[in-house]
């Protein structure tokens, strides 16, 4: 089993609710940020837009963090949560390099690395995870990755890394832009 | 209470600069942690991120109390607050109420990082070494209210009234017992008063003349719509929680279609978008009116039942408006306006949602009133996803009980020619200047409170200027925002989660109690508890000088606001049911469904002789809009954004970091034509005053037209109203007193900086 974020640019307004809420849940220092909300660049699309995707961990099914860590502090649950434990932190950053998707952030207040769980206590408890909870449009889903592909959905976004590294267990709905009637 | 200097190098300004530190993340984070004690967010935690992950996601161990958020916002979002030993641990949205449906926006998420910052004034204090020399003074509750109590007062006995002193009250908390404050003032006679509106006025005088009032629709509704306009409006950044309602509207088969000068984010989402020369939004309805006219799309039957002045209407736009003539005023293609206005006139029902930014222009209700005509001809208004809406205060019925009290016996004030006696009202919207000039008495000591105006005013200078004419200032505040900061007293106001009160929204249809779920936050206070401490020290000084009470129970002063119409509306029997949850007004889906307008015909007035006795013509007509004169070719708009409402929030750390500095949005063309390159630090000027600002190159917004967004941002020096001049827009003055303000028609020029 694998679960993961479904990220609906199309649907997102880029109101950055859900960094916010994942702040709010966890009381995060300002210094971190475990889920961002980014723009994905004018230039990417044939007209001016602005669409955003909303990233955190990618509880990536080859997660580089876990490989690289030499006190072995990630582990990744048998529903592909990549779970950090702060308390076997060694604050060392080989993860913070290592991770294409700046999901382990250092935090200088503890000297150690912290990262999205994907809520996984609120999970274990039937719940959503915050970020998702706190979605007023519906942009940000938790989805399972382990059935057959996720239809109608990309596994990639102009700006996010190559996904065949780590294998992010995310899928973006791709963005639609209408009709835009622009003077000159 | 001990007195306890906090000028140089004492705790505030030592701890702000501490904490910058902090978050630059250059000093030790133990010593920073050593320093500030209790003033930083440890004590909300005193746990590792892990730890906390466990912790904070069991919400079985709180209690859970039952907040609204008070912001001059549309969306005005039911909360549920997590305490936990008396601590507010977290905030979520509350599920039970349909509007905001259990999600609060960015802004919402942050405020454990507003009720516990550093940065919250948390005492009376006093500024000793002059106005802006930052040396506060911590006094206690009954120093300050002795010294405000003898300047009331001394003022009164030199001037013979207390015309001299001047509220400047609005919107920082629109929860209903903030108006304890306008109470106060009552209470010790007849003051100086700021009236009016910045917001909407221009927009609800319109809508005033054309129905009666401002009465839109339940949001909830626009699902039904079958084509949706947002005009000027950007609810993904202003009213997130609109932004469901939009798409299931969509879902179901609506088009949604945005007008904007800017591509807005919500214009981002648009089937189409259509951009607009600023300020012209008038030409294109009535363009639109004109097809519609003359391709009988109009509705008949509405016309005749429920409409006046469709004669006179239609006779002007026969003779003054072209589809043509508006492509010109607008920049639209003609043909785009011939296909909006069939789409809208055949799609039944079609609602228009008419923006607050769209009538801050000089001609902004005249373009409000002709958007209205477009919804009155084609028998839109009343139906269910219909409509042309712009706010409603139907569910606002509220006593207001803590403002209702008079000035004591023999006060003097101004002289009506109806032999009544009355406040000074002065124009909020030129406030500075209003003040300056006041004369017979002058004004002399001001009272801010839910207000920043030296923020958020146009012409800062002029206010500044004010604010140091004074003999007294006093404001109450969270932050030291620049207001504070030229004021004479601050007093630490709560906030929402420390106080009892009620809100509603001008949008949506819900009301719900606030309940106290913390204690207030060190010797903060509520205005009404304000209120009572100065009429007490008045009255001990001089017995009678003040008719506020100097007691109560907050519950029991909430109860006071509420009345057989609202419990009605509510469908309760007593205000403490609502301790139960939020309940949403038993009003139609649709506004004006009974055909019943309050007009002084009973129906829409597309002819208003109410307008004309306000010196405008009857008719929705177009009042040309203000060009860019010629050393000032460019138009720079100063919208509302999403991590900020008006200087609130874009302070608090966790903003600061995920948004640290503010920029301007300038267009690929103009910035190549002036050497401006994405990122480069750029100058923004006008006779009024000047900016510096970071340049963002963008094709969001137009060639001549840039966008800077307003916001109070930690330690910069940033106010997009220098260069805003305090010109009026063409309404406001029959419904708020004063016209509003025509922000948008803000010229400036720009160079490199």
């Amino acid at each position: 089993m694998q679960l993961g974020f479904l990220i609906n640019t199309e649907k997102c307004i880029g109101c950055q609710s859900c960094e916010m809420a994942c702040k709010n849940e966890f009381q995060t220092d300002a210094v971190v940020h475990w889920r961002r909300v980014y723009p994905v660049g004018e230039k990417n699309y044939p007209r001016p837009e602005r669409i955003f995707m909303s990233i955190a961990c990618n509880h990536c099914a080859r997660p580089e963090c876990l490989r690289v860590c030499p006190v072995q502090a990630y582990t990744k649950r048998e529903d592909g949560i990549v779970v950090h434990n702060h308390d076997r932190c060694i604050g060392c950053r080989s993860c913070v390099m290592a991770c294409p998707y700046r999901a382990p952030q250092y935090n200088p207040h503890y000297r150690k690395v912290e990262k999205c769980s994907l809520c996984y206590l609120r999970i274990d408890q039937g719940k959503k995870p915050a970020c998702v909870d706190a979605c007023s449009v519906g942009a940000l889903q938790l989805i399972r990755l382990d059935k057959a592909a996720v239809p109608d959905t990309v596994d990639r976004m102009p700006g996010f890394p190559d996904p065949s590294i780590t294998g992010p267990s995310v899928r973006f709905v791709p963005p639609v832009i209408g009709t835009q009637v622009r003077g000159n | 209470m001990d007195k306890k200097s906090v000028a140089g190098s004492g705790a505030i300004w030592e701890k702000l600069i501490t904490r910058r530190t902090f978050l630059k993340g250059t000093a030790v984070a133990g010593a920073a942690a050593a320093v500030e004690g209790l003033l930083n967010f440890d004590f909300l935690w005193h746990l590792t991120p892990a730890a906390r992950a466990g912790s904070n996601n069991n919400d079985n161990k709180y209690q859970v109390f039952l907040n609204v958020c008070p912001r001059n916002c549309y969306d005005t979002c039911s909360i549920l607050s997590y305490v936990q030993d008396g601590v507010l641990k977290k905030v979520t949205g509350n599920p039970e109420q349909t509007f905001t449906r259990g999600h609060l926006c960015a802004k919402g998420y942050t405020y454990t990082r507003r009720v516990y910052s550093p940065d919250r004034i948390k005492y009376p204090m006093r500024q000793t070494g002059g106005r802006g020399s930052g040396k506060w003074q911590r006094i206690n509750w009954d120093e300050a209210m002795d010294v405000i109590a003898r300047k009331i007062l001394e003022l009164k006995k030199r001037y013979g009234s207390t015309l001299p002193i001047c509220l400047d009250k609005y919107s920082g908390n629109f929860e209903i017992m903030h108006y304890g404050i306008e109470g106060m003032m009552s209470s010790i006679g007849y003051t100086t008063r700021a009236l009016g509106t910045p917001c909407w006025p221009a927009g609800i005088d319109a809508q005033t003349f054309d129905m009666g009032t401002l009465y839109s629709s339940d949001p909830e509704a626009m699902v039904n719509a079958r084509y949706l306009i947002l005009w000027g409006v950007n609810p993904a950044w202003t009213s997130i929680h609109s932004m469901h309602f939009v798409y299931e509207a969509r879902k179901r088969g609506a088009k949604l279609v945005v007008i904007d000068p800017v591509i807005s984010q919500t214009a981002s989402k648009a089937d189409l978008y259509v951009q607009i020369n600023p300020s012209t939004d008038g030409a294109l309805a009535l363009g639109m009116a004109r097809y519609i006219l003359d391709h009988n799309l109009y509705d008949r039957d509405y016309l005749q039942n429920h409409v006046i002045g469709w004669e006179q209407f239609a006779a002007y736009l026969r003779d003054r408006v072209t589809t043509g003539w508006a492509s010109y005023k607008t920049g639209v293609p003609q043909e785009v306006i011939e296909t909006l206005a069939r789409e809208y006139a055949t799609a039944k029902p079609a609602l228009i949602w008419i923006g607050y930014g769209m009538q801050r222009h000089t001609n902004g209700g005249q373009n409000v009133r002709a958007i209205d005509a477009l919804a009155a001809i084609t028998g839109n208004i009343g139906k269910t996803g219909g409509g042309a809406n712009y706010g409603q205060l139907e569910t606002w019925g509220f006593n207001y009980h803590a403002m209702g009290f008079k000035a004591p016996a023999g006060s003097k004030g101004v002289s009506k020619p109806d032999g009544t006696v009355s406040d000074r009202f002065i124009d909020i919207n030129n406030f500075g200047h209003d003040v300056l000039a006041a004369k017979d008495p002058p004004v002399k000591m001001l009272w801010i409170a839910c207000r920043n105006p030296l923020s958020q005013d146009p012409e800062a200078g002029v206010v500044e200027k004010a604010f140091r004419s004074m003999e007294l200032v006093v404001t109450v505040d969270q932050f030291m925002n620049r207001s504070a900061q030229l004021s004479d007293i601050v007093l630490p106001a709560t906030t929402q989660f420390e106080d009892w009160g009620v809100n509603a929204s001008y949008w949506h249809y819900w009301v719900g109690i606030n309940q106290q779920a913390i204690k207030p936050l060190f010797e903060a206070k509520s205005d009404v508890q304000i209120a009572m401490a100065l009429s007490r020290r008045l009255n001990q000084l001089a017995p009678g000088s003040c008719t506020y009470p100097v007691d109560g129970d907050m519950q029991d002063w909430l109860g006071k606001e509420f009345n057989a119409k609202t419990y009605q509306m509510l469908g309760i029997q007593d205000w403490r049911e609502l301790l139960k949850g939020p309940r949403k007004a038993r009003l139609p889906a649709a506004s004006w469904s009974d055909g019943k307008f309050r007009t002084p015909s009973g129906k829409y007035e597309l002819y208003s002789q109410e307008a004309q006795k306000f010196g405008h013509n009857p008719l929705p007509v177009y009042l040309d809009e203000e060009k860019a004169p010629e050393k000032y070719p460019y138009r720079l708009l100063t919208p509302h954004w999403k991590l900020g409402l008006h200087s609130q929030f874009q302070n608090l750390d966790w903003m600061m970091s995920t948004n640290p500095e503010p920029w301007l949005e300038i267009h690929p063309d103009l910035a190549a034509a002036k050497g401006i390159r994405d990122g480069d630090m750029v100058k923004v000027f006008n006779d009024l005053g000047w900016l510096i600002i970071k340049a963002r190159v963008t094709a969001t917004v137009p060639p001549g037209i840039m966008a800077a967004y307003e916001a109070w941002y930690r330690d910069v020096d940033y106010n997009v109203n220098y260069t805003v001049k305090a010109t009026p827009a063409d309404m406001g003055t029959k419904a708020t007193g004063n016209p509003g303000i025509a922000f948008h028609d803000n010229f400036i020029d720009i160079t490199r900086a």
